[in-house]
């Protein structure tokens, strides 16, 4: 039987027990949950599609090119405006019910509202109402139709852009951002301690000694890794899959991005678990018993926990020296890069840069451990230290 | 020349002396019982068959070879802390060990349905191990032992913990094992049940081996006979044989032990005269008193067993 063949049977077990747990299961559940109710307060927070829409009647002839100028105006302000035609009795009695919110007299020219209006519609009906009367205006004076254009709709302003790889900062990147971060610290810390306990379980129960009379050490330990590591995924995906329902049920444009964003993160995810939960493992086999796992793990709980808060402390500015330092460094990069990818902060080279280091500082760490894991794995009795584990050598 | 070899084999631990060059050798489809007192080397031995300590010096072979991963898949090993997965169901445990044997899907599904049957635990197939009593789990670790029909069996303490039903099941097993030409070292602290089992026997004591050879040899070579006499009525006998001494009396019953060389005829004569003899025994000494002679240790190795 090949290595490979040993370590795929190795995670489908892992994959088979884990899956098949009740708690995986309700966790799974609650986190999609938990995203779905993100996305929707996302939505009904900053009122996405509640797009202000108002009725006005119009009272009298319609001026020339004032429906056109409203609606345009109306568009750059994000709002709807309604127009329809009435008399004078009908259209006021309207504005006084509430059933429109505005009329427009245009025979002397007079904005009828129940209290002052609001601002927007004020301006996109008056903007409409200035058009219309320079046009005619224009028309009196002996204009021609190419003309008034030429006077009244004059080319607009050019945008010019001085740093394109700059986009502008964005919300809804940062909520996607922050929450693959939240994400990610979830998942690498339920996951990693799944590999922690489910290690040291082997240790206490003395199943090692039966599975490493058939598999090699650095088999077991790839297994264990990569097995949960596609259990995690699983959840991890049904998170996101969740999320982008959730935006799109909220109606949210989602940044380009974020699309960028999401592969990225994901690929971010599975190396960054593998990392930590190869230390996981490696602090779980220095200890027989599950009451003193949490003790060995302690430093690496620690770094994680240090790396998390920092990506918060960092978020903020993510276009900072501090972040793009911090941020290409293999402890904090599967948390911090996915963020500043999000928001469009992270440049291709820092993301490469960024990719490469945490790449080497992984396939490092699982060479280290192969080379121990064996030994540490048999070791007996008390708890050992990580330096006495890494001047172990494997048998 | 056995088909496996344990060569002068040391291992230290720390300042510990856990193996202080042990020797045995395990013949093909033999069975060799392993004694000792606690401590003295049993387990580390097995475990460096299995690899899974590294010895410091000496060797181990297998049908002359040294023994590679390759080669222990083809072992069976059942650990003396047991080994298993609590939250996995018979079933589950036994399949996956028979896979990472190296057998197929199919034929690991069959193997272990083989497996549980034999043992005996087929109705509990679908239980997790940890629902199951501490015997009948033991069943299921010598079925992961045997489940890829190994050609060697390593049993640290199988025997341990077992009620009578199952040490018959276990015994059935092994002697189909063996008549099937596996090899099997097992250890054990039951020596009657050791010297039911296996001819041959392999005593350590502090790392060292003491004593080795057919049981029955080795009784025989003792410099002791015991006599076993019962009287029709109470009585006591003073033997007056040169040498011979009162191990235990009774109100009907006398155990004496004589030299070796001592004529069966004269002790009978020498009882009868003390009384009327009902019956009588005139054997070597057992193996646990082989046991706790070659110890030298009464006291420490009887407080062991």
């Amino acid at each position: 039987m090949t290595g490979l063949a040993v370590i795929r049977l190795v995670m489908s077990r892992e994959i088979r027990q884990r899956v098949r747990s009740r708690g995986f299961r309700i966790t799974t559940v609650l986190i999609c949950l938990g995203v779905l109710g993100a996305g929707i307060l996302h939505r009904s927070l900053s009122g996405d599609d509640s797009r202000p829409r108002y009725d006005v009647a119009l009272i009298g002839a319609t001026p020339a090119g004032f429906s056109e100028a409203v609606a345009a105006a109306a568009r750059t302000l994000s709002i709807d405006i309604h127009i329809t035609t009435a008399d004078r009795d009908a259209a006021v009695s309207a504005v006084r019910s509430g059933a429109d919110d505005a009329a427009v007299d245009t025979t002397s020219g007079t904005l009828i509202s129940e209290s002052i209006p609001p601002d927007d519609l004020a301006a996109a009906l008056g903007a409409g109402w200035r058009s219309a009367r320079s046009r005619a205006a224009a028309r009196a004076a002996g204009l021609d139709d190419s003309e008034i254009t030429a006077v009244l709709a004059p080319s607009g302003l050019q945008t010019s852009v001085l740093e394109p790889s700059k986009p502008h900062d964005d919300d809804v990147g940062r909520l996607v951002g922050s929450a693959a971060a939240v994400l990610l610290f979830i998942s690498i810390n339920a996951f990693g301690g799944m590999v922690l306990t489910g290690v040291v379980e082997e240790k206490s129960t003395g199943v090692v000694e039966v599975l490493l009379a058939h598999v090699r050490a650095h088999q077991l330990l790839a297994g264990k890794v990569f097995g949960i590591g596609v259990v995690a995924m699983i959840q991890f995906g049904a998170a996101i899959l969740t999320g982008v329902v959730a935006l799109r049920i909220s109606g949210t444009t989602v940044p380009s991005s974020v699309w960028f964003g999401l592969p990225t993160t994901i690929a971010w995810f599975v190396v960054g678990f593998v990392l930590y939960s190869t230390l996981y493992a490696l602090a779980g086999s220095f200890v027989s018993r599950q009451e003193d796992a949490q003790s060995a793990a302690a430093p690496i709980s620690m770094m994680f926990t240090a790396a998390y808060l920092t990506v918060f402390a960092l978020g903020g500015a993510p276009y900072s020296t501090v972040a793009r330092v911090v941020s290409v460094l293999p402890p904090f990069a599967p948390l911090l890069m996915p963020l500043r990818i999000s928001i469009g902060a992270a440049s291709v080279v820092e993301i490469v840069l960024s990719a490469v280091l945490l790449l080497v500082a992984t396939i490092g760490m699982l060479r280290l451990a192969g080379a121990v894991y064996g030994r540490t794995l048999l070791h007996r009795g008390s708890r050992l230290r990580w330096k006495q584990a890494l001047t172990m050598k494997s048998s | 020349m056995g088909v496996l070899e344990v060569g002068e084999v040391r291992k230290r631990f720390g300042d510990v002396v856990a193996l202080d060059g042990v020797s045995l050798s395990v013949g093909s489809g033999a069975i060799v019982g392993f004694l000792g007192p606690n401590g003295a080397g049993k387990s580390t031995t097995m475990r460096a068959v299995m690899g899974l300590i590294a010895i410091d010096s000496g060797s181990i072979t297998w049908k002359g070879a040294p023994i590679t991963a390759a080669t222990r898949r083809r072992f069976g090993y059942m650990p003396a802390e047991r080994g298993m997965y609590p939250k996995m169901t018979v079933r589950d445990q036994l399949v996956y060990f028979a896979r990472l044997a190296g057998l197929g899907s199919t034929q690991a599904a069959e193997a272990a349905a083989t497996w549980m049957r034999r043992v005996d635990i087929s109705h509990r197939a679908d239980d997790e191990v940890q629902a199951l009593s501490s015997g009948n789990q033991q069943r299921v670790q010598l079925a992961i032992a045997l489940v890829h029909d190994p050609e060697l069996l390593i049993l640290d303490e199988p025997f341990s913990g077992l009620d009578p039903v199952a040490v018959e099941t276990m015994k059935t097993i092994l002697a189909e094992e063996l008549s099937r030409g596996t090899s099997v070292l097992f250890s054990s602290h039951q020596l009657d049940l050791v010297s039911d089992i296996s001819r041959d026997v392999v005593i350590v004591d502090a790392g060292r081996v003491v004593m080795e050879g057919d049981v029955q040899d080795l009784r025989e070579r003792s410099a002791v006979r015991y006599a076993n006499v019962t009287f029709a009525g109470d009585t006591t006998w003073a033997p007056v044989l040169p040498g011979a001494e009162v191990i235990e009396r009774q109100a009907r019953t006398t155990r004496v032990r004589v030299h070796a060389g001592t004529d069966v005829s004269a002790v009978l004569a020498d009882a009868s005269r003390a009384g009327h003899v009902v019956e009588f025994s005139f054997t070597p000494p057992d193996l646990s008193e082989v046991f706790l002679s070659v110890l030298d240790r009464p006291s420490e190795a009887s407080a062991a067993l």
